[in-house]
């Protein structure tokens, strides 16, 4: 019998990137997956259909989670469907990328909603359905929460937030059997990243990771999995990095060039 | 007032630009709207006439004229 059999996940954004990969992971240990997306319907359906191939049932709901209405939808269609949750991973994130003084209350707002309110609606909800399971519920941060990244304040200080709440979240569902934590990763090969570049935010990051490449969506959906796992049971609250190194070696691509 | 009459109107106050200046062939670009009054707008005619316009869809979009267009044959095959 494999791991998370008979278990359910909810993860929203869960059509492309991280949170894809983490489906499809949770997915090949027997977790049956409630798919969340919001834009890209295309690519949501695809990765249904993956998820299927994996002999677990998937089902795809579509809402924005920076709206609580549809927060609530989306719980209630779980609900009516399943009766029950035993994972969440709040994944989904957006953000306004700009400088500081460019950032108006619109574009904040944007981006606290999605990044950092959605937690803490969705996680409120997922304690009645978690009642009595073993609930776990993990949220994606990024480092940009600890680190400055051009044009990145409004998303890091969101992350902060998710990573705060993760600590809160933590003791708080404690007695109601419910682990929380987060996984925090640096710069992440997907869409999102391709689009920093493409803009000419960020440059190629292969060569500043002490590992030798960048972090993938599938190493972080493989320590989300460890987190969803028996094994990280007396975890909590603690927010885990996966970034190769990066951010204990700041200084590690200048020093490989000599030049440190 | 019309399908393009409804939008006008939405995309001016989340992009907080004057409607006189929004026509079907003028850009987003144009009107200085930025994507997150794109996304915004869009999230809004959706709710309003209970439609989805997927990213896939919207990207097609090379002007006003085209988001009109696609939003008037969704609300027409809701009959």
């Amino acid at each position: 019998m494999k791991p998370l059999q008979g278990k359910l996940a909810l993860i929203t954004g869960s059509g492309r990137g991280i949170g894809k990969a983490t489906a499809l992971k949770l997915a090949s240990e027997g977790c049956d997956i409630v798919v969340n997306f919001f834009r890209r319907r295309e690519a949501a359906e695809k990765t249904v259909e993956e998820i299927r191939a994996l002999g677990v049932r998937a089902e795809l709901v579509r809402a924005n989670v920076g709206d609580p209405a549809k927060i609530a939808e989306m719980f209630d269609f779980v609900a009516d469907k399943f009766g029950y949750l035993d994972i969440f991973i709040s994944n989904a994130a957006s953000g306004v990328g700009r400088p500081i003084f460019d950032i108006d209350e619109k574009a904040w707002n944007w981006t606290m909603d999605i990044n950092a309110k959605a937690l803490l609606l969705c996680a409120q909800r997922a304690v009645g359905l978690m009642a009595g399971r073993n609930g776990r519920i993990v949220s994606i941060s990024s480092l940009g929460s600890k680190f400055v990244w051009p044009t990145y304040a409004a998303v890091g200080v969101s992350k902060a937030a998710l990573e705060a709440l993760t600590r809160y979240l933590a003791i708080e569902m404690a007695p109601h059997g419910i682990c929380v934590n987060a996984v925090s990763a640096s710069a992440v090969d997907t869409e999102a990243l391709k689009f920093y570049i493409r803009e000419g935010l960020v440059k190629d990051l292969k060569q500043t990771t002490p590992v030798g490449r960048m972090v993938t969506p599938e190493d972080v959906a493989g320590v989300v999995a460890f987190l969803c796992s028996d094994e990280a049971y007396m975890i909590r609250g603690q927010t885990i990095i996966v970034d190769g190194g990066t951010s204990v070696a700041p200084f590690a691509p200048m020093i490989q060039k000599g030049d440190g | 007032m019309s399908v393009e009459e409804e939008i006008k109107d939405i995309v001016s106050k989340i992009a907080h630009i004057d409607k006189s200046i929004i026509t079907r062939e003028g850009t987003f670009k144009e009107m200085k709207a930025d994507s997150l009054d794109i996304v915004q707008a869009l999230v809004a005619v959706e709710e309003k006439y209970d439609i989805e316009i997927p990213d896939e869809e919207a990207q097609k979009f090379t002007n006003f004229g085209d988001f009109v267009s696609f939003v008037e044959k969704e609300v027409a095959k809701k009959g």
